[in-house]
């Protein structure tokens, strides 16, 4: 069903190299996460990286890469990697990395950096202070889209702003196409506290979330709560890629990177004109990675997908074919998304709704660790675990699978 | 540069929109080779290329494609204005034309997908922001 729909000329694959089995994650770290902190994005990406480079079992001195978000103006970059550490070493970097979507992609630019022997070890790294800076209104997810002209012009003066407000619209559209209740979104959010309550790194760890809690709490904008809208922190992390080979020779079990895909959707940023209003261009990107990984949907263990809303998880799932299109509610409700024995085990960690909201990156973290066998609420036998990244008019889809 | 969240009626590519609502009609651009309706507007008509796109009136007849009732404030400005209904309208004479607009004259319970609306215009303003705007807002249809 998702993969064919009726006008399927409404988004594109991105055309991307086979990069299967090149690249291997030896390295994980997540930052402190929290709510408003004082700290700056420099500070929490760095003890990220200390971190991810200590769990490989590497120094500052292996690391010679860096990808980070090119698009936000204070990332983590190789100059920021050297003042941080004190190092003045050559470092192959790139801007095509960080989070969202480019949490999933970024792998494809290192294999190309590593392959070259530009690089040997390279860290891909994201962080935000978003809580921080949110009393000041100088950063944060709205941003960008109170600057895009269009949107302050023809949605800002009606009210239609920022993304709780989108995602709402795009909620209750779909629950006319397909009978989503309020208990269906309920679910999303509920697994996901369940995990973060396991998590020691969680922000919601301590506080527990039922369904009928769920129910009880008002409409911030109905029909989403605010418990369908991923927390504001300050918080990061960073993952160290390098070759299979390379990988094996270090502490950590290998995980590799089996397949990677981006997708593409026609009305670009403007959600109100998206031809297909409830859908996801995971619709393109999941099949194309599937196919480079040569697994199916079926095949994958562990679940962790970009979830700024309940309402975008659940599009996610039904486009990348974890179930047909307009079932995702009843999936989700069926309790499929649990660690412990659901047919779909989905953010592990809490996602951005209860881990922290870190646009991604510790989705590819926790991902690792359940292939390694060493996540809070692990995955009895993960082999298998994909990310969904998901930013607007485009989605990215990372396969990664346990060493043999 | 008018204040956030009121709209800025002098710039160019939306100047006609707020234009017509402030003479009380609807205007959307439309493309004089092939006759689509191009929302948003664009240098060209995203059908056939064309670039002779006229400002057309339209009915200002539509129905309710989806919305979201927003209950706390997000953004201060509109602190006085909830609870308050968002949306999409499509519109009649192209349903795949979707206006953003506010849900006036009727109670949010009101509302469903497919309701037949029509546009009114308001004066629409926030408190402490100078300035004021004529907006399409759209109700139900009478």
């Amino acid at each position: 069903m998702s993969a064919s729909r009726p006008d399927a000329a409404w988004g594109r694959a991105g055309d991307l190299p086979d990069v299967s089995g090149r690249v291997a994650v030896c390295g994980v770290g997540e930052a402190d996460h929290s709510s408003a902190s004082g700290r700056t994005p420099q500070q929490i990406a760095g003890q990220a990286v200390e971190r991810a480079i200590a769990d490989a079992g590497l120094t500052p001195a292996d690391i010679d890469g860096v990808m980070f978000s090119g698009g936000m103006g204070d990332s983590f970059d190789a100059d920021a990697f050297r003042a941080h550490f004190g190092v003045d070493h050559e470092i192959w970097s790139s801007g095509q990395g960080g989070g969202m979507v480019w949490a999933g992609t970024a792998p494809v630019i290192a294999a190309d950096a590593l392959a070259s022997g530009r690089a040997r070890h390279i860290v891909n790294v994201f962080a935000v202070s978003w809580a921080t800076q949110r009393a000041s209104m100088l950063g944060g997810p709205g941003k960008f889209h109170a600057e895009e002209r269009f949107k302050r012009n023809l949605e800002i003066p009606f009210g239609w702003f920022p993304q709780p407000v989108y995602f709402a619209t795009i909620a209750r559209r779909h629950m006319h196409e397909y009978g989503t209740t309020p208990e269906q979104l309920g679910a999303i959010a509920v697994a996901c506290r369940r995990h973060a309550n396991r998590h020691p790194g969680a922000v919601m760890r301590d506080k527990t979330l039922s369904l009928a809690e769920y129910l009880e709490r008002p409409m911030l904008v109905d029909p989403l709560r605010v418990e369908d809208c991923c927390l504001i922190s300050d918080g990061g992390g960073a993952y160290v890629m390098t070759t299979p080979e390379r990988a094996r020779d270090l502490r950590p079990r290998p995980v590799l990177v089996a397949g990677v895909g981006e997708g593409y959707a026609g009305a670009g940023q403007y959600w109100s004109q998206e031809p297909h209003f409830t859908a996801t261009p995971q619709t393109f990107s999941a099949p194309a990675a599937f196919a480079m990984a040569g697994i199916e949907a079926a095949d994958v263990d562990v679940l962790t997908l970009y979830d700024p809303f309940t309402i975008v998880a659940l599009m996610q799932i039904e486009d990348m074919g974890f179930c047909a299109k307009g079932e995702g509610g009843p999936f989700a409700a069926s309790g499929a998304l649990d660690y412990d024995g659901g047919a779909l085990p989905y953010n592990t960690h809490g996602g951005l709704l209860s881990h922290a909201y870190v646009l991604g990156i510790c989705h590819v973290v926790e991902t690792v660790r359940q292939l390694r066998g060493e996540a809070a609420a692990q995955v009895e036998g993960a082999e298998i675990g994909v990310y969904g990244g998901y930013t607007g008019h485009m989605a990215s889809t990372l396969v990664l699978r346990r060493d043999a | 540069m008018a204040e956030f969240p009121l709209p800025d009626v002098e710039w160019p590519p939306t100047r006609e929109f707020w234009a017509g609502a402030a003479r009380g009609e609807l205007v959307i651009p439309r493309c004089a080779g092939c006759g689509a309706w191009c929302w948003y507007p664009a240098d060209a008509c995203r059908r056939c290329g064309d670039a002779r796109l006229a400002w057309t009136p339209v009915s200002g007849r539509g129905t309710v494609f989806s919305w979201a009732v927003v209950r706390r404030a997000l953004v201060a400005p509109f602190a006085s204005k909830v609870p308050y209904a968002t949306g999409l309208v499509a519109l009649e004479e192209d349903p795949t034309v979707r206006l953003v607009t506010i849900f006036a004259e009727c109670e949010p319970e009101a509302l469903r997908v497919g309701l037949p609306v029509e546009v009114i215009f308001r004066t629409h303003a926030f408190p402490g922001i100078e300035g004021e705007v004529v907006a399409p807002f759209f109700r139900p249809s009478v």
